[in-house]
């Protein structure tokens, strides 16, 4: 029944070659934007910039990098920023992802509701967390500051020191203003994960819920023997995202702690700003940036490898 | 949000629902909520020790609704009105993060979210529809793209900005950051509609090429109808996430003329470091557009997110 396409009309060369022409714009923007600029990136880090020009360096800017005092604290402050920054925010999206898959009254409302802040820019929300914390004029700095609450001089989020390390070396328990940081960041990140989850749950085939409330089972049984086993995958999703988004934002950052006190919120993004283009070394921000591809890298292939479904990730 | 509805809850808790929820949505809303108080708050109130948070105060009570000094005295500051003959409103803004800033980032995310509509369109049909040698390698290649950071490309394309600068070509930095934002949200782009042409049957494209259509006729004829929804999601995604860039638009742009809003909040939050006001009038000014975007096609958000996501 079906009659051959090619022999009803002759194909032009140009037809012919269509996919070429179709995809040549997108190779040719990937190419310049993002392939270029990752070659660079390779070369840009075994060099080193003195006044007679660039000068090969082999592996140096990756030793010294290494060896910077810096490098391992925020190593150290990345993991607690974004062990917290997960956690926090999975727990958040599925709470709420759980609530509003109940349909009921309003719900429309409560999703625009929710979902403002997720297009709101990283640089406003950074600003309004420290809105609220501002010295002396913040919105709760008047609450803080008072040494009744919290002696003996009140608590300044944005100036306190990080109090002395658990263990020594490692970042933990970390400054006020870490925990500042990462409440902007899973404010930021929450709508994300609870549409993702959201729509997860409600992939859930109704029968399978039904018959095992026939079988006997209860809310919390539900819950955790068929639904959280069935949107696992997304689950895993929803954390890689969340981990790619956290590990590579540095606007949030700019705008609510600039990375201090000190060096207290100095997570490796802004260290690669801060060697780049305050102190500029580009050859070792270049080291710098390639870990941190690398750690992406492993991050996107492990999720593939998971879900084997497609994906790409939340930029807004 | 319209599936299933599931019985994971019995009757009775829906009043617990109800009450979680609110709660939720009510903390959700209070950094926003409190950045819109601070707006409306006058210079002499924002300096005040210990703050206020509402600026109803008087000396005899704590809270008096008829006394709130409530001002726009930020917002003024931000947009600085003048009176003009010229202009339909009677007032021209004269304010940087309006006049420049904001017609410089209005440009960028509308000019950017074309190019990407477009590539993005092209290039998910054909991943879509063909079978090519490369096919699969390529798609891997996009995703393995997403997977340099920002700040990682940022590097060589401030170098290559400084390396096209001194050639002496007619260079413009507003061309230069255009191509910049189409490479940065093409990748995630050419995966979503992939997705949506994937979700449109080819036996339309074929009944259109035997009525001797060719293909690059019945791609804009008959598919490219269908797939509206998903390419006014693309454009919708792109041009929040060109609005709300921040570190290459601050970068890579070095006329200050051509920088782009989130640059010039930047700055003003320097300038008005004790003018809180100002600050939060700026943000609120500035988050409104894509707000309002947002509210009235949440739903295309909503499909090319979960799209771009866990396809599958």
């Amino acid at each position: 029944m079906s009659p051959n396409i090619h022999s009803l009309k002759k194909q032009s060369w140009f037809d012919k070659s269509l996919p070429v022409w179709l995809l040549l714009p997108t190779m040719l923007a990937l190419l310049v934007v993002q392939v270029y600029p990752t070659l660079y990136t390779i070369w840009l880090s075994t060099q080193e910039h003195d006044a007679a020009g660039w000068k090969f360096v082999g592996l140096d800017n990756f030793e010294r990098l290494i060896t910077l005092n810096q490098f391992g604290e925020s190593v150290g402050l990345t993991i607690v920023f974004l062990v917290f920054h997960v956690a926090l925010t999975m727990l958040g999206g599925f709470i709420t992802a759980f609530l509003l898959s109940r349909k009921i009254r309003f719900s429309g409302l409560f999703i625009t509701l929710l979902f403002i802040p997720w297009v709101l820019s990283h640089v406003i929300v950074g600003f309004m967390f420290r809105l609220m914390v501002a010295p002396d004029y913040g919105v709760f700095t008047g609450y803080l500051m008072d040494p009744a609450r919290f002696p003996p001089n009140g608590l300044s989020i944005l100036t306190a020191v990080p109090p002395k390390p658990w263990i020594p070396g490692f970042p933990f328990p970390p400054a006020p203003a870490m925990w500042l940081l990462i409440l902007a960041s899973t404010w930021r990140a929450l709508p994300f994960v609870t549409l993702l989850i959201l729509a997860a749950i409600q992939m859930v085939p109704a029968e399978v819920v039904e018959s095992s409330r026939i079988d006997g089972a209860n809310n919390w049984q539900v819950i955790r023997h068929i639904v959280v086993p069935l949107i696992l995958p997304t689950m895993v999703v929803a954390i890689f995202n969340v981990i790619l988004n956290g590990m590579n934002g540095v606007a949030i950052i700019f705008t609510s702690t600039g990375g201090g006190p000190g060096t207290a919120t100095q997570i490796l993004s802004y260290l690669l700003y801060s060697i780049g283009w305050s102190r500029i070394q580009f050859g070792r921000a270049a080291a710098l940036a390639l870990i941190i591809a690398l750690v992406n890298w492993a991050l996107i292939l492990a999720t593939l490898r998971f879900t084997k479904i497609e994906e790409g990730h939340d930029q807004v | 949000m319209n599936g299933p509805s599931h019985s994971f809850w019995s009757g009775k808790s829906r009043w617990v629902i109800y009450g979680a929820l609110i709660t939720i949505v009510v903390l959700n809303m209070l950094p926003i909520a409190l950045t819109l108080i601070v707006s409306f708050k006058t210079h002499e109130d924002i300096i005040r020790i210990p703050p206020q948070l509402f600026p109803c105060d008087t000396p005899t009570q704590a809270f008096d609704l008829s006394a709130c000094r409530w001002s726009l005295e930020g917002y003024d500051r931000v947009l600085m009105l003048q009176p003009s003959q010229e202009s339909f409103w009677g007032y021209d803004m004269t304010g940087k993060i309006v006049a420049t800033y904001g017609g410089n980032t209005v440009l960028y995310a509308v000019v950017s979210s074309l190019f990407v509509v477009l590539f993005a369109a092209t290039s998910g049909y054909a991943f879509s529809r063909y079978r090519f040698r490369g096919h699969n390698a390529l798609l891997t290649g996009i995703i393995a793209i997403t997977g340099v950071p920002l700040l990682t490309n940022l590097l060589a394309l401030y170098q290559m900005g400084i390396g096209i600068r001194t050639l002496g070509l007619p260079y413009d930095d507003r061309v230069f950051i255009i191509l910049v934002y189409v490479g940065f949200f093409l990748p995630l782009s050419v995966w979503i509609a992939k997705g949506f042409f994937d979700a449109i049957p080819r036996d339309l494209e074929e009944a259109a090429m035997i009525d001797g259509c060719s293909p690059l006729g019945a791609l804009f004829r008959v598919t490219a109808p269908l797939a509206a929804p998903g390419m006014i999601a693309i454009f919708m995604l792109t041009f929040v996430n060109v609005w709300n860039e921040f570190l290459a638009g601050y970068l890579l742009v070095t006329k200050n003329a051509n920088k782009p809003v989130m640059f010039g909040l930047y700055e003003f939050l320097g300038q008005n470091l004790v003018n809180l006001q100002v600050v939060a009038a700026a943000c609120a000014i500035i988050a409104m557009p894509v707000v309002i975007l947002f509210l009235f096609f949440r739903r295309h958000f909503f499909t090319a997110m979960v799209e771009g996501s866990v396809k599958g």
